[in-house]
C-alpha cells in the first residue's frame, strides 16, 4: 500500500473534492475556513457514507444546519425551498455525500487501499455528537459557503 | 417520435437532475430505483439509451449491466454509467463490461447531454402553440 494515504493527504484530496462538487454541481463558491471553532447548528442535516477495505475504513459525515440544506436542495434541483420537502433534501444531502465519498474512495483505491462504499443515510437532529470508536482518527474541515458554515466531518482508520 | 431513455439510480435527486438536464428535449424519461428495477423498465420499454448508476441496493449498476449484455434483446442498448467513483480499476471493470461511455458525478448537464448525444439524436422538444 502506498505511503501517501496519511490524515493531512485525506484533509488535501478532501478540501479539493468539496470545492469541486459544489462548484460543478450547485454553482456555489466555497472557501475552506481555517482557525474556525467549530459551528453550533441550531438543527442539523448530517449525511453519512461509510467505506470499508482491508487497508482503510472510516465514513465520511457532511454536517448542514437545516435551513441551508433546504437551499442547497433547490439550487441542486433547480426548485425553491419552499417547494421541498424532507425525503427531498435528505436525498440531496445524501447524494452530495456519495459524491464526497466517491471521490475520497477512488483516490484510496488510486493510493493502493481498495475500499468499498456504503449507501448514504442521514441523520437529523439538533443536539449530537458522532463519536470514532477506538483507532479512528477523526478530523474536521470547516467551510465557508454563501455566509453559511458546512461541516466535512471525516473518521479514518489506515492499515 | 420521442426519445425513450432509462435513468436507473438509487437517488430521486440524480434522476430529477437527469429530468431536468432533458426537459427541452424530445425526450421521454423512464425511472427505476435499482438495476431490478431496471432490467424490468429496460424489457418492457426497449429504451435507445440506459444512463446506469454503480452503487446501488438491491441490484448494483454492474450487475444490472452484466445480466442486459446477457439479453440478446437488449444487449445493444447503449449505456452511459454514471458513478461518484473515477478510480482507475473502477473504470476499467466498467470498460470492460461494455458500456458506451461514463460519467463521473459531480457533473454539469451540459456534461451528460454532450455524452447522449453521442449515442442518441437529441431534437429539441417542440413548442406548443395556442390553438
Amino acid at each position: 500500500m502506498s505511503q501517501t494515504i496519511q490524515i493531512p493527504n485525506i484533509c488535501e484530496f478532501m478540501t479539493r473534492h468539496f470545492v469541486d462538487v459544489f462548484e460543478t454541481m450547485l454553482s456555489m463558491k466555497t472557501q475552506m475556513v481555517t482557525q474556525a471553532g467549530l459551528p453550533q447548528f441550531e438543527d442539523r442535516v448530517t449525511g453519512s457514507v461509510a467505506f470499508a477495505g482491508e487497508h482503510v475504513n472510516g465514513a465520511v459525515y457532511l454536517h448542514f444546519g437545516t435551513v441551508f440544506a433546504g437551499q442547497v436542495a433547490a439550487a441542486m434541483l433547480g426548485l425553491e425551498p419552499a417547494d421541498l420537502g424532507e425525503a427531498e433534501v435528505n436525498d440531496v444531502v445524501g447524494e452530495v455525500t456519495n459524491m464526497l465519498t466517491g471521490g475520497l474512495k477512488s483516490w484510496l483505491c488510486d493510493s493502493g487501499a481498495e475500499c468499498a462504499v456504503s449507501t448514504p443515510a442521514i441523520i437529523r437532529g439538533s443536539s449530537f455528537v458522532i463519536e470514532p470508536v477506538p483507532d479512528v482518527l477523526r478530523e474536521w474541515l470547516v467551510f465557508d459557503c454563501q455566509q453559511n458554515r458546512v461541516i466535512v466531518e471525516i473518521h479514518v482508520k489506515v492499515g | 417520435m420521442a426519445i425513450k431513455i432509462l435513468s436507473v439510480d438509487d437517488s430521486r435527486t440524480i434522476r430529477l437532475i437527469v429530468g431536468k438536464a432533458f426537459r427541452p428535449y424530445d425526450v421521454t424519461l423512464l425511472e427505476a430505483a435499482n438495476g431490478e428495477e431496471g432490467l424490468a423498465v429496460a424489457a418492457r420499454e426497449k429504451p435507445e439509451l440506459i444512463l446506469l448508476d454503480v452503487t446501488m441496493p438491491v441490484m448494483d449498476g454492474v450487475t444490472m449491466l452484466t445480466k442486459l449484455k446477457e439479453d440478446p434483446a437488449l444487449k445493444a442498448i447503449p449505456v452511459i454509467m454514471l458513478t461518484a467513483e473515477s478510480g482507475r480499476e473502477n473504470v476499467l471493470q466498467i470498460a470492460r463490461l461494455g458500456v458506451r461511455d461514463y460519467l463521473v458525478k459531480p457533473f454539469k448537464e451540459d456534461q451528460l447531454l454532450e455524452k447522449a448525444g453521442r449515442c442518441v439524436s437529441l431534437q429539441k422538444r417542440p413548442v406548443a402553440t395556442p390553438a
